[in-house]
């Protein structure tokens, strides 16, 4: 069971971060919020913060999936898992870039 | 004992009863396997019979062939057959014939519900044919949307049959899925670790979980489309505080995983196949088990674009637009893997690889016009035209008509143990592939001149009558393939002359056995070293017949088997499988009962088959347990394992783990659903909100708590050896404290017809009850087996099960609560 976990979690918190910042893309429009953060509007800076903490968070699970001590212990599901790991970064990156450069809320 | 005395023996303990009276009392994996594929290709036919229909409507302008009612009942079951009575279940049917053999087990982990499930589908199937017949069939497309096919605009049953047939026949989805899964990942030949495991095991398990996850969202919408329909809960209309987008959400949050849960499971039927034709080993065979997984994950994430044109703002379209652009990656990865393999091999064109090559070409057109429509202004100018039509046909046609054809002819040899006569199989492959090009290519062609989809007639002056006619007279052709690869099929079964065993000299384990295959697969089982047995130990079937594997020597009467660890294949329990019995028909027939009450709305028979079903899953579960205790059984080779009623992790616990995956996701698209209503929807906030009470909540909260300490205190008190009817007790009354919660929100909530809030808290609250009422049961058989000496310290599996659900009843219910009686303390 921890190896199917090893393998399954990296897409797996894609999946929850892809939805969830798509979810906070709804709230902001649907509620009015304004005001700037660092020279962003305050949406834009809600966005790219989560979009940063999701591939922060992928970045972690892969130096996790690679080191020693929580790796696991069969090279197949090591290799395994370490790509899907790379799927769950390069995914994010990807999938949410729109954060960074898009109209948002039209 | 010799090996003909063992195949007698086997043969009695396992063999179904002789005749047609068997098919309704068998649980074997191979009977009910060929059982699924012949009543899929059965559907194959008349969705192919509806596609002929279809053709022939639109070969000429003003065709007076079929008026618009009966077109769109034609269209509609065309595409609801194909996807669901045929796809789908071809794919149930193939894995269950094969991964006991393929895994080199004896059957799949639950061999009563591989009946339960063919015979839901056999039934839901069949109200879908009676719809048809009577001319009352589904005509909302299908994808059913709703205003459309809300009861203002589809007064008629029609609709009621897509929404309630297609949940029955979803339930075999549901349950085949739970056992394919528990399956691969337990019931494997000693020695098999995942990396060992044959590909097409990987792909079904990777189905498996997709359909665990994909289709509940598409039940929860049916329940709630059903419900408005039949008591106007307005959970889809906008001036009521619903949204017909809600459904579009779910369906596509369903329909697109739906499209790889198809792929995939050819995608492993390629995988299987292709080393074996290209006379080699599969080429990355981690890369291509990585991108599976990684194209199973990325298709969840996919199904927006399915609503590119529903006025979604920019920044959600781009998400989900790259997204879509990214899946094509993994499923580069496996194409090149094939193409990698072939340069590796010696490919021999024989009809299985003819199938192949048809499925690359096709396949690849297929994927290169979907990401053209992936890119949000082509797909603004493609959409709902036959460029569409076109491009799903490649994909689906492509991606697992072409496999499943090779895969026919790969396996007919193993199911008849013959050989193939005549020669009709390269013909029909000739032209079913030019049919469907002509066919295909000309509507990628006439869709770009405008031609929009489920149109039933146009005019002469749209210049689109020649196209369409070259359309149509393609179609015919490949419908002649396809009627000679039927009949290529038929006249292999009925000639006689004998194959040898393992015809094509492929490596794994479902050849190393006589074919036709026997009722009980494996004399005994193999232990596995590499993931080609057959190459490295080419007499292997022979061994294993001389009895020299593990569960050699019959026992009893038992039909035994044996699970391992799943990650390395180590032997873990041993597995004494129930035999042949009536149950699950008759509990697939009271099921329908209940759907059918639904259906013609005699709304009192429904208690009855609910209370039916009760009844016979008690009886169902009841005949599992033992008196008295197991020892440790030996298998052979010197080693002993407990059986799986002494354990904590029994298969029945597996199969839980994965059912509440797949109810869980019910539970989730239900919030979803609550979530996405409350902050999209038009007219909100609702006109009264749910009047908060801290004594139900409280009560509610407190059987939340209670139940699963019961339930832990039971479990150690059992470990102990003493009585644990105490706990049990306490844990059947957290159940009630938890329903009776949920019951007062039922009755509380604002009226659920006036305002989606209150419709939406209701089916929340009853998903609360239902859950406590199911706690309450499974508590209470509890009781009475500790009561009647089925429990003991060793005896100990119920516990584990019983505890995981009263856990999961206490997670939803207080989530449940906290939906209804948060807003309200909080204002
Ligand atoms: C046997 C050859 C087939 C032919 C000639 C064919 C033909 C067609 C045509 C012409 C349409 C368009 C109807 C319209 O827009 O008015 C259609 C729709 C559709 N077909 Fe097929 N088809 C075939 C096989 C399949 C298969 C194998 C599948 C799935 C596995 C499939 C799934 C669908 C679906 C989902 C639709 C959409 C139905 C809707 O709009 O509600 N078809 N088919
Ligand atoms: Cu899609």
């Amino acid at each position: 069971m921890k190896d199917i976990f090893r393998i399954l979690i990296a897409p797996l918190v894609w999946f929850a971060s892809f939805s969830a910042v798509y979810g906070l893309h709804g709230l902001l429009c649907g509620h009015e919020v304004s005001g700037v953060v660092l020279g962003l509007p305050l949406e834009r800076a809600y966005l790219v913060a989560a979009y940063v903490c999701a591939i922060a968070v992928q970045v972690v699970l892969i130096v996790a999936l690679y080191s020693s001590r929580l790796a696991s212990p069969s090279p197949f599901v090591r290799f395994v898992s370490h790509a899907t790991g790379w799927v769950g970064l390069i995914a994010t990156i990807w999938s949410l870039v729109p954060v960074v450069f898009t109209t948002y809320c039209g | 004992m010799n090996a003909l005395e063992r195949h007698r023996k086997l043969t009695t303990i396992w063999a179904s009863e002789k005749g047609f009276k068997g098919w309704f009392s068998t649980v074997n994996h191979t009977d009910l396997g060929r059982m699924f594929l012949v009543t899929a290709f059965f559907f194959f036919i008349i969705g192919g019979l509806l596609a002929m229909l279809i053709r022939v409507q639109l070969a000429t302008p003003h065709s007076a062939f079929a008026g618009p009612e009966i077109y769109n009942q034609i269209f509609t079951m065309h595409g609801t057959i194909m996807m669901f009575l045929f796809a789908i279940p071809t794919f149930e049917g193939l894995a269950i014939y094969l991964l006991p053999k393929i895994l080199g087990t004896r059957d799949l982990a639950f061999p009563r519900l591989t009946a339960y499930g063919y015979w839901c589908y056999a039934f839901g199937g069949s109200m879908m044919l009676v719809a048809m017949v009577f001319g009352i069939a589904p005509n909302g497309g299908w994808f059913m949307y709703p205003p459309l096919s809300s009861a203002i605009y589809s007064p008629g049953i029609n609709t009621d049959f897509w929404l309630i047939g297609i949940t029955f026949v979803e339930i075999s989805a549901i349950a085949a899925a739970v056992e394919i899964t528990v399956s691969i990942l337990k019931y494997r030949a000693p020695g098999m670790s995942l990396d060992k495991m044959p590909i097409f095991a990987w792909y079904a398990l990777i189905t498996a979980l997709m359909i665990l996850t994909g289709f509940p969202p598409l039940i929860l919408g049916s329940v709630l489309l059903e419900v408005e329909r039949a008591f106007g809960f307005p959970f889809f209309q906008a001036d009521l505080g619903g949204d017909s987008l809600l459904w579009q959400h779910l369906f596509w949050l369903f329909g697109h995983p739906e499209v790889y849960i198809i792929f995939l499971p050819a995608a492993g039927v390629i995988s299987t196949i292709l080393p074996v034709m290209c006379r080699t080993t599969l080429l990355g065979y981690g890369w291509i088990v990585a991108a599976a997984l990684a194209l199973a994950f990325l298709s969840f994430g996919l199904w927006v674009h399915h609503m590119f044109t529903t006025g979604i703002p920019h920044m959600g379209l781009a998400f989900f637009s790259a997204a879509s652009t990214l899946v094509a990656v993994p499923t580069g990865v496996q194409i090149f893997a094939w193409i990698g393999t072939m340069w590796k091999g010696r490919p021999e064109l024989r009809l299985p690889m003819l199938h192949l090559l048809g499925f690359f070409f096709t396949f690849v057109i297929g994927g290169l016009t979907g990401v053209m429509v992936a890119v949000v202004p082509f797909d603004w100018q493609a959409h709902d035209t036959a460029f569409i039509t076109a491009h799903l046909h490649y994909v689906l046609f492509g991606g697992f008509v072409f496999p499943i054809f090779a895969g026919i002819y790969y396996w007919l040899p193993h199911v008849t143990g013959r050989r193939r006569f005549f020669r009709l199989g390269e013909l029909a492959f000739a032209l079913v592939f030019i049919g469907f090009h002509v066919t295909f290519l000309a509507m990628h062609w006439v869709g770009l001149l405008g031609q929009r989809r489920r149109i039933p007639t146009y005019a002469p002056e749209d210049g689109w009558t020649a196209i369409n006619l070259i359309s149509s007279v393609g179609s015919f052709v490949l419908a002649i393939g396809i009627g000679m690869i039927l009949i290529d099929v038929i006249l292999h079964v009925l000639t006689a002359s004998r194959g040898r065993r393992n015809p094509w000299g492929a490596g794994t384990l479902e050849w190393a056995m006589p074919t036709p295959p026997l009722a009980y697969n494996f004399a005994s089982l193999p232990h596995i070293t590499s993931r080609d047995p057959l190459v490295d130990e080419p007499d292997l079937a022979v061994q294993l017949a001389r009895g020299e594997g593990y569960l050699g020597t019959p026992r009893n009467t038992w039909r035994e088997t044996l699970t391992v660890d799943i990650a390395s294949g180590k032997p873990d329990m041993h597995v004494i499988y129930p035999s042949n019995t009536r149950l699950p028909i008759l509990m697939s027939a009271v099921t329908g009962v209940f759907f059918v009450s639904l259906l013609l709305k005699f709304y009192w028979t429904v208690p009855v088959a609910v209370i039916g079903v009760a009844l016979l899953v008690w009886r169902w579960v009841w005949g599992l347990g033992r008196g008295a205790d197991l020892a440790p059984l030996s298998i052979g080779h010197g080693i002993t394992l407990p059986n799986a009623g002494m354990t904590d992790r029994s298969p029945g616990w597996w199969g839980s783990v994965f059912l509440l995956t797949a109810n869980a996701t019910f539970f989730g698209s239900l919030l979803f659903g609550f979530a996405f209503l409350w902050t999209v929807a038009p007219g909100w906030p609702p006109p009264v909100w749910f009047d908060p009470s801290m004594t139900e909540l409280g009560a509610g909260l407190s059987g939340a708590i209670i139940g699963p300490i019961a339930m832990r205190l039971a479990k150690s008190v059992n470990g102990k050896g003493r009585n644990s009817v105490t706990g049990a007790t306490m844990a059947l009354f957290g159940a009630i404290l938890i329903g009776v919660a949920c019951a007062a929100m039922m009755w509380r909530t604002p009226s659920p017809v006036d305002h989606a809030y209150g419709a939406t808290l209701f089916v929340l609250g009853s998903y609360g009850l239902f859950h406590a009422c199911l706690a309450m049961l499974m508590t209470s058989f509890l009781i009475a087996r500790i009561v009647r000496g089925f429990t003991s310290a060793v005896r100990r599996a119920e516990f584990s099960i019983i505890g995981l659900w009263v856990d999961y009843t206490s997670v939803i219910g207080v989530l449940v609560l906290l939906a209804a009686h948060l807003p309200g303390v909080l204002q």
